[in-house]
């Protein structure tokens, strides 16, 4: 079974939860204590991942540090769809997406680090750089409306949705709201409409796919 | 005549069963579509525990605050009260209504008591909103082809064409947010990047 060191209010964990649900992959949880733990800095830890950082995946010999390749991973594994459509274009916005969810990670995901967990970091500058960002993914995803597409890359959702959308959707825990941007935020409902969903701490799943429950 | 009315987004940003925040100079409103495509727009305040209601969602005709999950019908009444099934929610619970008004691909909010009508702009293409970091000034140095106040008009040329544009100005407290809307023949994508780049130059003049 495929092992995922992983902790429940990381950003980049909730990626690779999100993306086996999708793909329908069940994941053996190995919960690490990110905080106040500090586990994965501990020299055990690093023995598995000298960066010391979280997710880390591991299926057989193949140790995974980086979630973008995760993501890879799994859907090459169990939902290939997912990669993209197979063109050179696709292939390269693809990771172009992926390249950038770093980014957002950088900025949005250090700004919540910063106020969630007070990690140190300059936090104007944190959020003026999430903003920069999330004006980039809106310019884009306005453009894929333009021609009708609701996704980042070709006609269905990719693995380039599902590494931007945490940090964003995570945004407002980092002070950086996202009223000014209506495209990532059909973009975002979109992706939460997704069959196989999951939810994590400060991502509901729309209460309104369901009827609203009978009361007793 | 100033009118009382401000554009606070497009329509095509607004889908059925949908609700987001928008605002009318400094009061905070959430915006809501319900399934059948009646719009409201209400205080963003769930009369309960002052929740965002803009943070809920809509279910049917109804939008349900995310905190407790009150249900209020499109008319601004409480209808439902979750955690007392049986109680037939007081008139006095309501969400305090503003007027919203979707007219040429606009969504309009103005106070509940507005007499007159938005305003019309026909014959135009809504493109997207857009929000600022500076003001209006900044705004008219950076392009010099837009006239206006609340409605900035102007014929604008990219491409090697000329291009009708109109913006509506919402003013917001760090800034402004455009809706943008352009002649009915105009690229979107072109627009769009015009847009981008007036942006670019207008938060740059306060840069400076």
């Amino acid at each position: 079974m495929i092992r995922l060191y992983d902790y429940v209010l990381s950003a980049s964990c909730y990626k690779v939860r999100l993306m086996a649900s999708l793909v329908g992959l069940k994941l053996e949880h190995e919960a690490v204590d990110f905080h106040p733990g500090l586990e994965h800095k501990s020299a055990a830890f690093r023995q598995m991942n000298p960066a010391g950082t979280l997710p880390v995946l591991m299926d057989g010999d193949l140790i995974l540090t980086e979630s973008t390749a995760m993501l890879v991973y799994l859907a090459r594994m169990s939902g290939p769809e997912w990669l993209g459509p197979d063109t050179p274009q696709a292939l390269a916005q693809v990771q172009q997406w992926l390249a950038f969810s770093g980014r957002l990670a950088a900025s949005l995901g250090r700004a919540r680090l910063h106020d969630m967990l007070l990690y140190p970091g300059d936090i104007d500058a944190l959020r003026r750089d999430g903003h920069d960002a999330l004006r980039e993914l809106e310019a884009a995803l306005t453009e894929r409306r333009f021609a009708g597409r609701d996704w980042l890359v070709g006609d269905a959702p990719s693995i380039a949705d599902i590494a931007c959308f945490p940090n964003v959707a995570l945004s407002q825990d980092g002070g950086v709201v996202l009223d000014d941007y209506p495209a990532i935020r059909l973009w975002s409902l979109s992706i939460r409409s997704l069959d196989r969903f999951v939810e994590m701490p400060g991502i509901h799943r729309l209460h309104e796919l369901r009827p609203a429950p009978v009361e007793v | 005549m100033t009118t009382r009315w401000i554009a606070t987004g497009l329509c095509h940003d607004l889908p059925n069963g949908v609700v987001m925040a928008g605002r009318w100079h400094d009061t905070e409103l959430a915006v809501w579509r319900s399934a059948s495509g009646k719009l409201a727009a209400w205080k963003d305040r769930c009369p309960h525990r002052g929740m965002r209601l803009s943070h809920g969602f809509v279910r049917g005709e109804t939008l349900s605050c995310i905190y407790h999950g009150w249900v209020y019908g499109t008319d601004g009444g409480c209808k439902h009260i979750p955690a007392h099934p049986s109680l037939v929610p007081p008139k006095a619970i309501r969400a305090e209504a503003f007027s919203c008004v979707a007219l040429d691909g606009v969504l309009w909010l103005a106070p509940a008591d507005v007499s007159e009508a938005p305003p019309r702009l026909g014959g135009l293409r809504p493109v997207r909103s857009l929000s600022l970091t500076c003001g209006l000034a900044a705004l008219m140095a950076a392009e010099s082809a837009l006239a206006g106040k609340d409605i900035l008009r102007g014929s604008v040329t990219f491409g090697g064409h000329a291009v009708e544009i109109c913006l509506l100005v919402q003013p917001k407290p760090d800034g402004i947010t455009l809706h943008a809307l352009c002649g009915a023949s105009a690229d979107l994508v072109a627009v769009s990047r015009w847009l981008e780049a007036l942006r670019f130059k207008a938060e740059e003049k306060v840069a400076e």
